[in-house]
């Protein structure tokens, strides 16, 4: 069974067609070409493949693709500015060493990102909870915090 | 997962139309287990339902009798703003449960249907006395919790049939209970989780009702009725926690697997419910 879907990435209108068994993350990379969100597990366990679905993080390696028909979806291509230029969050991660083989920093910073558009002010504690569901081999998580410490300190001054 | 069919039907009449017309069709409703089992090959559906566009199957309505629709997710169970103030055992159980991107689409009715012995919205909701709404083209029919779990995967969902909601009574005066998980991280899968809910007469020591239940120790999430006996109209003493924590290691079926061994869980299980009631109590 193939259907067409429609939905909003990064902003923008986007058609596919997809097979019933795929999921969002095969949708991404595949037909929409859009790489950035990686897969490590492929079930729910790494993180890695966290995008944002109608503001809301999600592990796209889980998600039926025709379920996304309609929705919003925001990957880690969706941060980047004008000319390419890192976002706030993806910068800190970069000055802070959050990033080392960066496998796991696409899923990482969507995670940060939807912490952040909930929490601007986020306790050690939020972080650590709003990243539990995201795994990093390299850089042993004390860059991570420091990063989103950062982020979340930047954002609030360039309000 | 080649050639599935993908149903997602608009109305409950419309379920149990494909479900006639589709041989072989499973739900689905946030897909965290099943999107994860159908990768492993431990399920082959040729079609699945899905049960996010139907109306109705969402959403908390607070009252006497609350009712917590089987499509809500996690996530909104913790963010209800008073859900917690009357249940507070079932969110403090439920935070634990797998990472954010999980409880954003992860439903309480998945985790219920899924049946796995260490289902973290089972206990609490087990100690709370839920009854289950299940329905079927036939007809709807309400069952108590403690009868909903038959085995590891096997509810007594027939075919066709959907559980639609939770129904909780308001607890009485007096009901304190607590939630306690022992995982190998904090997002793990439970090791041996378990739940306590006391009636106290008071502010004495004297026990009207306990309810007593743990996960990861048996086919399925499992009331500790002998334990409850132990208590009911009964004053709560060192002796007798003592005694608790003997008959809860005995009432209990655990085996080993990757994540623990079956005598760590039989000790931890009598532990743990020891701690409860002490921490319960301030004992
Ligand atoms: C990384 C990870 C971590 C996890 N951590 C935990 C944890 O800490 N604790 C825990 O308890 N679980 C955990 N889980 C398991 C899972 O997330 C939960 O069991 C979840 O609540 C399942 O809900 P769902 O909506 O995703 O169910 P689905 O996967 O959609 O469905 C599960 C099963 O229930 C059936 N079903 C669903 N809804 C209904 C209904 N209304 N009527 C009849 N049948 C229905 C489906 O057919 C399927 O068989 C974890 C999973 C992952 C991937
Ligand atoms: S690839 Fe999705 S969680 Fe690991
Ligand atoms: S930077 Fe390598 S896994 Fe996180």
């Amino acid at each position: 069974m193939r259907k067409e879907i429609v939905f909003n990435l990064n902003g923008s209108p986007v058609f596919a067609t997809v097979e019933a068994q795929k999921r969002l993350i095969d949708v991404l990379r595949g037909p929409l070409g859009e790489k950035g969100t990686k897969e490590g597990c492929g079930e729910g366990e790494c993180g890695a493949c966290t995008v944002i679905v109608d503001g809301l993080a999600v592990n796209s390696c889980l998600y039926p693709a025709l379920e996304i028909d309609g929705k919003n979806v925001t990957t880690i291509e969706g941060l980047l500015g004008a000319g390419n230029q890192l976002s706030v969050i993806q910068q800190a991660f970069v000055d802070h060493g959050g990033i080392q083989c960066g496998f796991c920093t696409p899923g990482m910073v969507m995670s940060v990102k939807a912490l952040l558009d909930a929490n601007p002010q986020p306790t050690e504690a939020e972080i650590r909870d709003a990243l539990v569901g995201n795994l990093c081999r390299c850089t042993g998580y004390v860059q991570i915090i420091e990063s989103v410490k950062a982020a979340a300190q930047k954002l609030r001054e360039d309000k | 997962m080649n050639n599935l069919d993908f149903l997602i039907p608009q109305s409950l009449r419309e379920v149990w139309d494909l479900y006639k017309r589709f041989p072989g069709v499973r739900f689905i409703a946030g897909g965290t287990d099943m999107m994860v089992k159908i990768k492993n090959s431990e399920e082959k559906p040729t079609a699945l339902i899905s049960l996010r566009s139907i109306p109705g199957l969402s959403g908390i309505e607070i009252g006497e009798q609350t009712r917590i629709g089987a499509m809500t997710t996690i996530g909104d169970l913790i963010n209800h703003p008073q859900l917690g103030d009357m249940f507070p055992v079932l969110i403090q159980a439920v935070k634990r449960l797998g990472g954010p991107q999980i409880r954003n689409v992860a439903t309480i009715g998945g985790n219920l249907c899924n049946c796995s012995p260490c289902a973290d919205t089972a206990l609490p909701l087990l100690v709370l006395e839920a009854r289950a709404v299940l329905k079927r083209s036939e007809g709807s029919r309400e069952v108590p919790l403690d009868e909903f779990f038959l085995g590891p995967g096997e509810s007594c969902l027939l075919p066709g049939e959907m559980l639609t909601d939770i129904i909780l009574n308001k607890p009485a005066p007096g009901v304190r209970a607590t939630f306690k998980k022992k995982g190998r991280v904090r997002m793990d899968l439970s090791i041996v989780s378990t739940a306590v809910l006391l009636e106290m007469e008071g502010s004495t020591r004297k026990c009207k009702k306990a309810r007593i239940a743990a996960g990861s120790v048996a086919p399925t999430p499992l009331r500790l009725k002998k334990v409850e006996e132990l208590f009911e109209n009964a004053e709560i003493s060192e002796k007798t926690l003592i005694e608790a924590q003997k008959l809860a290691e005995s009432s209990v079926s655990p085996i080993t697997d990757i994540r623990s061994t079956a005598e760590y869980r039989r000790r931890i299980v009598g532990v743990y419910v020891k701690r409860a009631i002490q921490e319960l109590l301030d004992f």
